[in-house]
């Protein structure tokens, strides 16, 4: 969604050169699924499915300038400038520019998502200072337009497969994703990945049809808002993501979220992060998820945190 | 090549029967469908398969019919290599009005004499390189095509516990299991066979279930995916088929009676699980032979009394048309069986 302007009402009848506006976008914890997966047309895509994050988030500001330039600070969020600047093209202003101006708490480097997210804010601030509404799937092809690959923030808690190199959604799994803890940890001692020097991984014929089995479990996963069967499919995908982009003592992490009935673990696909997932909607949840985060601890993990998606603890809960 | 004719994908598409609270059957109109599309797909985006090129098989069963619908519609000639044994006047000229080229074999020991169509069909490959062999005893795609069986099972059902199908190549149970297990670690595998297949470790001979079991082993059969081997024979099988049509209208041929046979008991032994069974054909194949009262009442032995329950085997062994054994196979390889017997 994008969010209104924090204008006041007298924003209206100011020139045009002063008028502002705001987009924000939330960070994920890497993915659920990602691999290819065949289209109808017997054609394969590269997607995935995202595991919002909305506690850390990126924030944008544009101010519109009457010169047809944009100027960003941080001034090296040049993938941020050229979003903002194909928005303006999409929405046919491109006669204007504007200050852009992001603040962002997602760390960088871990699969955190940073760098979409700081897109994407700027494309929904764009937008913003020119009164537009841009539908989701727009952002999303603005997001890969400008940065080659993006995932799926835009949707937020909505599950979706999305083709991440091509802006568009795969499967639509037609809700939001059940309530969940995630205990999260970074493997290789938290030393970022540099994620967009990473190669694309080429995935074998078995692969490819796991990922289409595990496409149709993700689906009734969501049908059903049965986290188990969604952390059947996050663990099969982290455990062929292991053997593109290995990840130091991930066995160690599944035996963990085996003996505390976890649901499953996710990974960022490209970034150091690793999630062992429990159903939020059990009894004594936080108790289980405090439990196991000190036994990753224990086990020499680092920066370990406890996430929730889609549940209806108060924020501070959170650790 | 003519349009993409997809016309009949819907006869490689289950139905899927609740055959008790906790059994599913995956009814297929042509299961073989799956294997045979996926193999040509693989075969022709490789470029192994050229347009126009000829296809060659060993079988004049559901494969062959399978692949004969697909070689019709994307204009391949085809031929498919049979024994004068296993003719079946019908389906071949089904099989023929495809445009299929069906080559029966001399057969004097009424085993199948796979050996005499194997040579005919490597001198067809000798004198047309260009000729493609579908090969479903070892081609991987075989087995690759069921993540679209696991595909619909998983959407439609969720978890399950229990996969029960039979083996003839081994690429459907194989398959399917083998993906299924990657999502279900604790997933049980019950294969089914009959008397005098050699598949898991019988001495050959004369089978009357046809369509599964195997004189010669297929390099698709995975016994090491296997907790439990069934031998059902014909007559149990039959038995079997017509209640599935009988009780729950379900008209499959006699090797789903078997696997039904089988997965119905799962079922009743194991109440909190989910059990899956495959069902790989129709009936109507079947109607003048299991389901003609006057061609069953020519059986030696029939009618006869229907086994409730599997006798257990300690000692594998052939049994009579009318038993149903079973062996736990513990997911070993068939020489470490053999070995221990
Ligand atoms: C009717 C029927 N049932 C069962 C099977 C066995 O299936 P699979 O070859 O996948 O082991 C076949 C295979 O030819 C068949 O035609």
């Amino acid at each position: 969604m994008v969010e209104t302007g924090n204008l006041d009402s007298t924003v209206a009848t100011r020139k045009p050169a002063f008028r502002a506006g705001k987009g924000h976008a939330i960070a994920h914890h890497g993915e659920l699924l990602q691999g290819v997966f065949e289209d109808d047309a017997g054609r394969l895509h590269r997607g995935l499915m995202t595991l919002p994050l909305d506690r850390i988030r990126s924030v944008a500001t544009f101010k519109i300038t009457e010169t047809a330039r944009i100027k960003a600070l941080p001034p090296d969020r040049t993938k941020a400038e050229t979003a903002a600047r194909l928005t303006l093209e999409h929405i046919d202003r491109s006669h204007t520019g504007g200050d852009l101006v992001i603040k962002s708490a997602i760390p960088v480097g871990h699969g955190y998502g940073s760098s979409t997210a700081d897109v994407v804010s700027s494309i929904r601030a764009v937008a913003d200072a020119h009164d537009v509404k841009l539908r989701r799937s727009s952002i999303c092809r603005l997001a890969v337009a400008a940065e080659g690959a993006s995932d799926a923030i835009p949707y937020e808690d909505q599950a979706v497969l999305f083709a991440h190199r091509e802006g568009v959604v795969i499967e639509h799994f037609g809700g939001a994703l059940p309530p969940l803890l995630v205990v999260g940890f970074k493997a290789h001692n938290g030393t970022p990945i540099d994620t967009l020097g990473l190669q694309p991984a080429r995935y074998g014929s078995e692969e490819i049809q796991l990922f289409r089995i595990l496409r149709g479990l993700a689906s009734r996963s969501i049908r059903f808002q049965d986290p188990y069967l969604l952390g059947r499919v996050a663990t099969v995908s982290a455990q062929i993501s292991l053997r593109h982009l290995p990840k130091s003592r991930l066995d160690v992490a599944l035996q963990i979220a085996r003996q505390h009935h976890a649901c499953g673990v996710q990974v960022a696909h490209s970034g150091s992060l690793v999630g062992v997932l429990l159903d939020a909607a059990q009894r004594d949840a936080w108790t289980k998820a405090l439990d196991l985060a000190q036994t990753i601890r224990d086990a020499g993990f680092k920066d370990v945190e406890i996430h929730s998606v889609n549940t209806e603890e108060a924020l501070e809960n959170e650790t | 090549m003519k349009l993409d004719a997809d016309y009949f994908r819907a006869l490689e598409t289950p139905r899927l029967a609740r055959l008790a609270p906790n059994l599913v059957a995956a009814a297929f109109p042509l299961m073989k469908l799956m294997p045979a599309r996926f193999i040509l797909d693989r075969a022709e985006a490789s470029g192994e398969l050229k347009p126009g090129a000829h296809i060659v098989e060993t079988t004049s069963g559901t494969f062959g019919m399978a692949v004969a619908l697909l070689a019709a519609a994307r204009s391949y000639p085809l031929t498919l290599v049979t024994a004068s044994s296993l003719i079946d006047r019908k389906y071949q000229a089904r099989l023929e009005r495809l445009d299929a080229t069906v080559v029966a074999i001399d057969d004097p020991l009424g085993d199948g004499n796979q050996t005499g169509r194997l040579k005919f069909l490597n001198n067809t490959l000798k004198e047309n390189p260009e000729s493609f062999w579908t090969r479903q005893y070892d081609s991987a795609g075989n087995w690759l095509a069921y993540a679209n069986l696991v595909d619909i099972l998983v959407r439609n059902v969720g978890q399950i516990d229990f996969l029960v199908g039979c083996v003839g190549t081994g690429g459907s149970l194989c398959g399917t299991g083998t993906f299924l297990r990657q999502i279900f670690p604790d997933l049980k595998i019950f294969a089914v066979d009959t008397h005098r297949s050699m598949l898991f470790g019988q001495p050959v001979g004369k089978r009357m279930l046809r369509g599964l079991g195997n004189s010669v082993l297929p390099g698709n059969v995975r016994h090491e995916l296997v907790d439990e081997i069934h031998w059902v024979g014909a007559y149990p099988a039959y038995q079997s088929a017509h209640a599935l049509f009988r009780d729950e209208g379900v008209f499959m041929g006699p090797t789903s009676g078997a696997a039904a046979l089988v997965a119905k008991w799962v079922a009743s032994k194991h109440d909190g699980a989910t059990v899956a069974v495959i069902m790989p054909d129709e009936g109507h194949r079947h109607a003048d032979t299991i389901y003609n009262e006057a061609w069953l009442a020519d059986l030696p032995g029939w009618p006869c009394k229907h086994p409730t329950e599997p006798e257990t085997l300690s000692r594998i062994r052939p049994a009579k048309e009318s038993d149903w054994t079973h062996f736990p196979w513990a997911r070993r390889r068939l020489d470490d069986v053999l070995l221990s017997q």
